[in-house]
């Protein structure tokens, strides 16, 4: 197509545009999140012993870990979305957080009963179904940041998808951790890590074919 | 002098950044190609500006002045026979986003982050695009071009493994065939598809890193 006739093209289409926030887009991906976690609870798949696991500092290790993951990865996909902003910073401070709150398990179990017996504290039947469920509660995140990536113009695709996964991930187990029964750190970093591990792999090589503009 | 001024600015992917040095040396602006050459009585801020609100006169007069730009960004960056397309390519996605663009900051790199992407883009087209061999009068319609662009390749290039650089140069840009480049170099068939398509992943990444840098 000739040049000037593209342009008359992209004239004669001009519309005026609302202009992207950052604000905005963290608002809806919050919205999704917040709403996400009422109707969880709301259907009644909160654990019944809540008000005793609550006294467990593991409890709030994952519940604080998975929420502040989830923030600061939502926080640097949105932020990537405008063309001129890399999301690789945001990322090495998502890997030295991750870091951090797994060195942060670790001591938490060591306070327990050592390290003995590891095997036995896998109980794979439920952490299947553990993985199982925080895929599935990252979709409505994944979803929703999927498509505020469509609509805005990351121009590291990979970098945000990875952030895009790993925020949703992080926000699919925070809501998962209100469900499920274990408090056993070494459980928790394994199964926690490799439903979040698949839903981060699934959003990199998926949202960058999808989002590609 | 001028034409150093040009290429270096084609290796750090952002030109602008170089105006005030080459004001510096008094060289002429327009040789450099920088945006700024290109904004001399009007700012595409405003016009971008103007363009989000639905003003299309505005907005024609800046997709005119950005495409004269990008012309000169390409030229630097891809063969001359690639370089419409990337231009074409790029305007159409400025269209999509325009609304990601905030008034706020300097519309320059939004710009060139844009161009970069599409740049990119065109890296990774190469592996699968097919080849065709450059015509005489593309290279004599823009000698100039021609010649940076193949300056700021050559500097890519030269970043890769002799094997790699060695088949792109003769397949992607000299248009032969795989199993000519087969026969010249040395390589197997397999090889120099393999040696093409590392290379040209590799070339994408350094440019991607220059991005990560700047």
């Amino acid at each position: 197509m000739p040049n000037e006739q593209l342009l008359e093209r992209l004239v004669s289409d001009l519309k005026p545009v609302r202009r992207r926030s950052v604000a905005r887009d963290a608002l809806v991906f919050a919205a999704v999140c917040v709403i996400e976690l009422a109707l969880f609870i709301g259907l009644g798949a909160m654990r019944p012993d809540m008000t005793a696991a609550m006294e467990a500092p593991s409890f709030w290790w994952k519940l604080g870990g998975l929420g502040l993951i989830a923030v600061v990865g939502g926080a640097v996909a949105i932020i990537s979305l405008d063309p001129a902003r890399s999301p690789r910073r945001g990322l090495r401070w998502l890997v030295a957080i991750v870091a951090i709150c797994l060195a942060a398990g670790w001591i938490i179990d060591a306070s327990r009963e050592g390290f003995s017996a590891l095997a036995a504290r896998v109980d794979w039947p439920d952490g299947l179904l553990c993985v199982y469920k925080i895929v599935l509660l990252s979709v409505p995140p994944l979803v929703g940041l999927g498509l505020l990536m469509r609509r805005g113009a990351p121009t590291d695709t990979s970098g945000t998808a990875l952030a895009v996964g790993v925020a949703a991930a992080a926000w699919g187990a925070f809501v998962f951790v209100f469900a499920c029964p274990h408090d056993d750190p070494f459980y928790i970093a394994l199964w926690y890590a490799l439903g979040c591990g698949l839903v981060t792999i699934l959003a990199r090589f998926l949202l960058p074919r999808l989002t590609r503009w | 002098m001028g034409s150093q001024v040009t290429i270096l600015a084609g290796i750090s992917g952002a030109p602008w950044l170089l105006a005030s040095r080459v004001v510096a040396r008094n060289l002429n602006p327009c040789d450099a190609r920088l945006p700024g050459a290109y904004m001399v009585d009007s700012d595409w801020s405003a016009l971008m500006q103007a363009a989000q609100a639905g003003n299309a006169e505005r907005y024609h007069r800046l997709l005119v002045e950005v495409g004269a730009w990008l012309r000169g960004y390409y030229a630097r960056r891809l063969p001359p026979a690639m370089v419409a397309d990337a231009v074409q390519d790029t305007l159409l996605a400025i269209h999509e986003k325009r609304h990601t663009y905030d008034p706020s900051r300097p519309i320059e790199p939004w710009l060139a982050a844009i161009a970069r992407y599409k740049w990119i883009d065109r890296l990774r087209a190469m592996k699968s695009a097919p080849t065709e061999a450059l015509t005489e009068d593309i290279a004599i319609a823009d000698h100039g071009d021609g010649v940076a662009s193949a300056w700021s390749l050559e500097r890519l290039l030269r970043e890769l493994k002799p094997a790699q650089s060695e088949v792109i140069r003769l397949v992607k840009l000299q248009g032969l065939s795989i199993e000519e480049t087969a026969a010249r170099t040395g390589q197997s068939i397999s090889l120099v598809k393999v040696n093409i398509h590392r290379g040209l992943r590799r070339l994408t990444s350094i440019v991607q890193r220059q991005s990560d840098a700047e």
